[in-house]
């Protein structure tokens, strides 16, 4: 399955999930996505900062100093939330997503860390 | 697979290829370059700005590019040529990938080129998403949404609310600022640490929280942890003038987000 097939097979197991996106933190760039939230170029740059945001100091340095190395952030706004994910094989890669506020958290957590591992060993 | 830091616009079976090339354009305001690639290993370079195409920078395997290349701005006589490329750079049955880049040169100049709106006339081509472009869809497709955040309204609860909301699984945490100022719980080592970390960093906390709200000051948690859905994580939360600062332990994101969902509604 590609890419942007595995993508799409999150929203559809999650309707929830208004827009499921790869992206090279390296790069800051996301590289195909999926998901009924229209979105632009600046828009997905925009997301991908946020995820570099997520994983940067001073509260990325909390978190490895008490815990180790964070690979999931959740981001909680006004309204939805935003989920990031990290390969801990390819630290560059990660999922992207902005999801309903009443999306099965843990589950949907589960999902697309195997979504990502399987991006990961399949690129 | 995906080297190169590109994006796919463009599957083999999408019915209108050159639409996504020129959407691609037409979502940048900022000025860029837009690398567009065939899986036939043609690729043209366009500078973009304002909805506009400056120029043409590179092409690769497409013939008939030597007017637009030349053209320092491409103007209205260069239009036809350019459609040509566009729509020879974007041959159906292929997959086709934008790579973004910084703009070449004048990208800040976005009173010329050629509108993208125009090229789009003439190709017959509508900006906006349509059914006719994409792949038949198993079920009929929901109303798009909108990326940016709508406005909210606060429910009048504070942040020890939040803290309380949490419950059992958020097992240190204080607050600074606001009208639970100094609040704190927990075990006192955890707690001392929080402490010792605010008092050096609150104002790089404040900074991280505002990249990553639509607007510095809005109400902002953010958690991160190994897995958030066990061991343990750190929870920061802004509302209002209030900051909090704790820790999970366990499967507490979803409480979190309960908790936090009752802040705002």
């Amino acid at each position: 399955m590609g890419v942007a097939e595995s993508l799409g097979a999150v929203v559809k197991a999650f309707p929830q999930a208004r827009l499921v996106a790869f992206a090279d933190l390296s790069s800051r760039m996301i590289l195909t996505s999926a998901g009924p939230m229209v979105t632009t170029q600046e828009h997905l740059d925009r997301l991908c900062n946020q995820a570099r945001t997520c994983f940067d100091d001073p509260l990325f340095a909390l978190s490895v100093e008490a815990f180790g190395e964070p690979h999931a952030a959740v981001v909680m706004g006004p309204s939805g939330l935003r989920l990031f994910l990290r390969s801990e094989a390819e630290p560059a890669d990660a999922l992207c997503c902005i999801c309903d506020p009443g999306i099965d958290l843990p589950a949907f957590v589960a999902k697309i860390r195997e979504t990502l591992e399987g991006i990961t060993d399949g690129g | 697979m995906l080297s190169g830091g590109s994006r796919v616009i463009a599957q083999p079976d999408d019915r209108n290829p050159v639409a996504q090339v020129l959407r691609a354009a037409n979502e940048t305001m900022l000025a860029r370059s837009l690398e567009f690639r065939s899986s036939t290993g043609a690729s043209l370079t366009l500078d973009v700005a304002g909805r506009r195409v400056l120029r043409l920078t590179s092409c690769i395997g497409l013939p008939g590019a030597e007017s637009c290349l030349g053209a320092e701005v491409l103007e209205d006589e260069h239009k036809d040529d350019l459609i040509k490329l566009l729509q020879a750079v974007a041959a159906p049955r292929q997959e086709l990938r934008v790579i973004s880049g910084p703009v070449g040169r004048g990208g800040e100049e976005v009173s010329v080129g050629l509108p993208v709106a125009l090229l789009a006339d003439l190709l017959l081509v509508e900006l906006n998403e349509t059914d006719a472009d994409e792949p038949l869809p198993e079920e009929a497709p929901a109303e798009p949404e909108v990326f940016e955040e709508p406005s909210f309204q606060l429910s009048g609860k504070g942040i020890r609310d939040f803290a309380e909301g949490v419950g059992p699984t958020l097992i240190a945490w204080l607050v600074r600022g606001g009208d639970a100022d100094g609040s704190t719980f927990g075990p006192e080592e955890m707690v001392s640490h929080l402490q010792g970390f605010l008092d050096d960093e609150t104002e790089s906390v404040v900074h991280q929280l505002d990249l990553l709200s639509a607007r510095p000051g809005d109400p902002i948690c953010l958690m991160l942890g190994a897995t958030l859905i066990e061991g343990h994580s750190i929870v920061c939360a802004r509302m209002q003038d209030s900051l909090l600062l704790g820790v999970i332990e366990g499967d507490g994101a979803p409480a979190a987000l309960a908790a936090w969902n009752a802040l705002l509604h």
